[in-house]
């Protein structure tokens, strides 16, 4: 055994060039994979959060039909004490809301919205209580001023301070309408957001629409491995409500999350297939060069299962040295690019795939594994042909050249 | 469609406003805004009411005139119906307390007007249905301050007041001026916005005497900034405590065309 390594060693410092080329191969392989896809991770992660901050969460309660007709109407009683009964470490937050298709007016302006009224001590969840601010933000579920997003404000051609008049429709199908001044402008990543929501305390919009109930529960998790549990538990509690998840509630971004990891799968396989043949390729060469040698060995009496175990040995020294640098290689760029790529100039057409404007590379531990796994699987699988042809070679024959 | 259905809105205000029991002037040595607001706009509130207008919608390319007539009670119910040009001949749009409806012979069909629509600021016209069309939001909704007491040439008293909408109030202006004639006939009425800059105002060309009253027979609403947008309505009959029918604000005479 000790004997073969140091013949396959031996081997592949003999070829210094070629087995440099067939290291770099590798290694631009393995990094670009690790690289792209730690940047799809990125993607697909950032999708994630933006479809579960943007007042979705993971999980959400909502009164049966409201998600076809959006009115306080369809709303829903919580007692004042409630508390979702989710284990501490498992929940990040929750959060009451009423939400309401609403008509939002300035002196000059009148736009359609989502009213919300919100406690904004439990939006930490969303991005209410993340994004930037300029103004100030609401203090408090009594808060009788509204928070707008900036593009809303340039549309509506008002300011912090100023007061917007808002209609809405009460509980009793009758209209609300009443002047609110403007606390603080929310600068979110997105303008379709900034378009779409205005904010005010929840018990002000409560007594505005005469209705002690809320709209939806939203719930937020720390990651969401425990999600259908929990969500089972809610489903128990609210039974008559419908109790959905963020896959069901953004349905677009579910999709485009699992388009994500085949999208991962898929350039891993092109770039290995490419590489695959590289290395039989190379493998066959160095076997074809070596005939005599083999022929020897073989006349020696080395066993036909020695020979393969050679070349196989061969190919995974070559595999197992190009991957660690691939990676090595791969985590360089991923640090390179540790602050993300600004796309900004493409925000747009970015937003529309429900992507921010800056691209984050999302390493993943599992994934570096399975990169590593797959290759050395790949390179000992690419290396049985050639150790295959090698076992074929007669010793009389390859003596005699 | 929409420019109809929103002027016609505006119209049902300047019904109202012919509308009024019995003229009476503003006592001497009045301080109270609000009394003074109060009766101005008593004097838009009455019985009934049947007008004869004229609307002007001036731009500069363009200006276009056309007519309607009214009908009006108390302050609830409206019905107002174009008889010029004979494209808009015809429609109308009825008025029942915070209800709209508009019909279309055209289409044959009546529509029920959401509250977003109405409360647009509105393409083709100047005025918007939110500035006129309640003007008692003036008194609960406003603080009123009396600024300033003239006497005019005509021998007429006149009356500045300001208005500030209160916090919560769904009034979206900074404030608002009005000057009111001692015989409560408004005479103009400015727009500011939040930075108090004067963005509209609504003027009172002409005031003559129909139907037995002192009206303001012939106001434009124009914004400040584009001096040639505006819009004009002129009343050529009013008649005020006219015997109405009580059919005639249903949605079947709305739809009956014109014989309601």
């Amino acid at each position: 055994m000790k004997l073969l390594w140091q013949l396959s060693v031996r081997n592949l410092f003999r070829h210094r060039r070629r087995t440099l080329m067939l290291v770099a191969a590798i290694v631009v392989a393995v990094s670009s994979v690790t690289l792209l896809n730690s940047l799809i991770r990125g993607f697909q992660y950032d999708l994630a959060e933006s479809a579960v901050a943007n007042l979705t969460g993971h999980i959400k309660i909502l009164a049966p039909g409201y998600r076809d007709d959006p009115s306080i109407e369809k709303s829903f009683e919580i007692a004042k004490d409630w508390q979702p009964d989710i284990p501490a470490q498992d929940m990040q937050g929750w959060a009451p809301r009423v939400r309401v298709p609403a008509v939002i007016m300035s002196e000059r302006e009148t736009r359609g919205i989502q009213l919300v009224g919100v406690d904004p001590a439990s939006e930490h969840i969303s991005f209410v209580g993340s994004a930037r601010y300029i103004g100030e933000r609401l203090v408090g579920s009594d808060d009788k001023r509204v928070v707008i997003g900036k593009v809303l404000a340039e549309q509506l051609e008002t300011d912090v301070g100023r007061r917007l008049v808002l209609i809405t429709q009460g509980a009793d199908g009758l209209n609300r309408e009443a002047g609110f001044r403007v606390a603080g402008l929310y600068d979110a990543e997105g303008t379709s957001l900034e378009k779409a929501f205005v904010f005010t305390g929840l018990s002000r919009l409560q007594a505005m629409l005469d209705a002690e109930v809320v709209t939806e529960v939203s719930v937020r998790l720390n990651q969401e491995l425990h999600m259908s549990g929990i969500k089972t538990t809610l489903v128990d509690f609210f039974s008559g409500l419908d109790v959905l998840d963020w896959r069901e509630l953004e349905p677009q971004a579910a999709a485009m999350f699992v388009f994500a990891d085949t999208a991962i799968y898929i350039w891993f396989l092109i770039m290995m297939g490419a590489l695959v043949f590289g290395l039989v390729n190379t493998l066959i060469t160095s076997v074809m060069e070596r005939v005599r040698e083999f022929g020897m060995l073989r006349a020696v009496g080395m066993r036909a299962k020695s020979i393969v175990a050679q070349v196989v040995i061969e190919s995974s020294i070559v595999m197992a040295v190009s991957v660690a640098i691939g990676l090595a290689l791969g985590g360089v760029f991923i640090y390179w690019l540790r602050d993300g790529i600004d796309l900004t100039q493409w925000a747009e057409g970015m937003e529309m795939a429900g992507m921010r404007s800056v691209m984050y590379p999302h390493p993943q531990a599992d994934d570096f594994v399975l990169v590593a796994f797959l290759s050395m699987l790949l390179g000992v699988f690419a290396s049985l042909y050639p150790a295959w042809r090698a076992t074929k070679i007669k010793p009389l024959e390859a003596l005699r050249r | 469609m929409f420019k109809v259905i929103v002027r016609v809105c505006v119209l049902f205000t300047f019904t109202g406003t012919g509308v009024f029991a019995e003229q009476s002037t503003i006592p001497h040595g009045t301080t109270d805004a609000h009394q003074i607001v109060a009766g101005a706009v008593d004097l838009m509130r009455g019985e009934t009411s049947y007008t004869e207008m004229s609307m002007l919608v001036h731009r500069p390319d363009w200006q276009r005139s056309s007519s309607l007539v009214g009908w009006t009670r108390g302050r609830q119910d409206a019905l107002i119906r174009f008889t010029a040009p004979a494209k808009d001949a015809g429609n109308a749009t009825l008025k029942q307390g915070e209800k709209m409806w508009t019909y279309t012979p055209k289409l044959n069909r009546t529509i029920r007007l959401p509250f977003s629509l109405m409360s647009q600021s509105w393409a083709g016209s100047d005025f918007s249905y939110n500035d006129l069309s309640r003007t008692d939001k003036l008194l609960h909704d406003y603080d009123l301050t009396l600024d300033q007491v003239v006497d005019s040439e005509g021998g007429h008293r006149i009356y500045f007041i300001t208005a500030v909408p209160h916090e919560d109030a769904p009034v979206v202006w900074g404030k608002e001026e009005m000057i009111i004639r001692d015989d409560f006939v408004l005479m103009s009425q400015t727009y500011f916005d939040q930075a108090l800059e004067p963005l509209k105002k609504m003027e009172t060309l002409e005031i003559r005497e129909m139907g037995g009253r002192m009206i303001a027979s012939k106001m434009r609403m124009a914004k400040l900034d584009e001096p040639d947008n505006y819009t004009e309505i002129s009343y050529d009959v009013a008649d005020f405590g006219v015997q109405v029918d009580d059919q005639l604000f249903t949605l079947f005479a709305l739809k009956s065309g014109g014989r309601g």
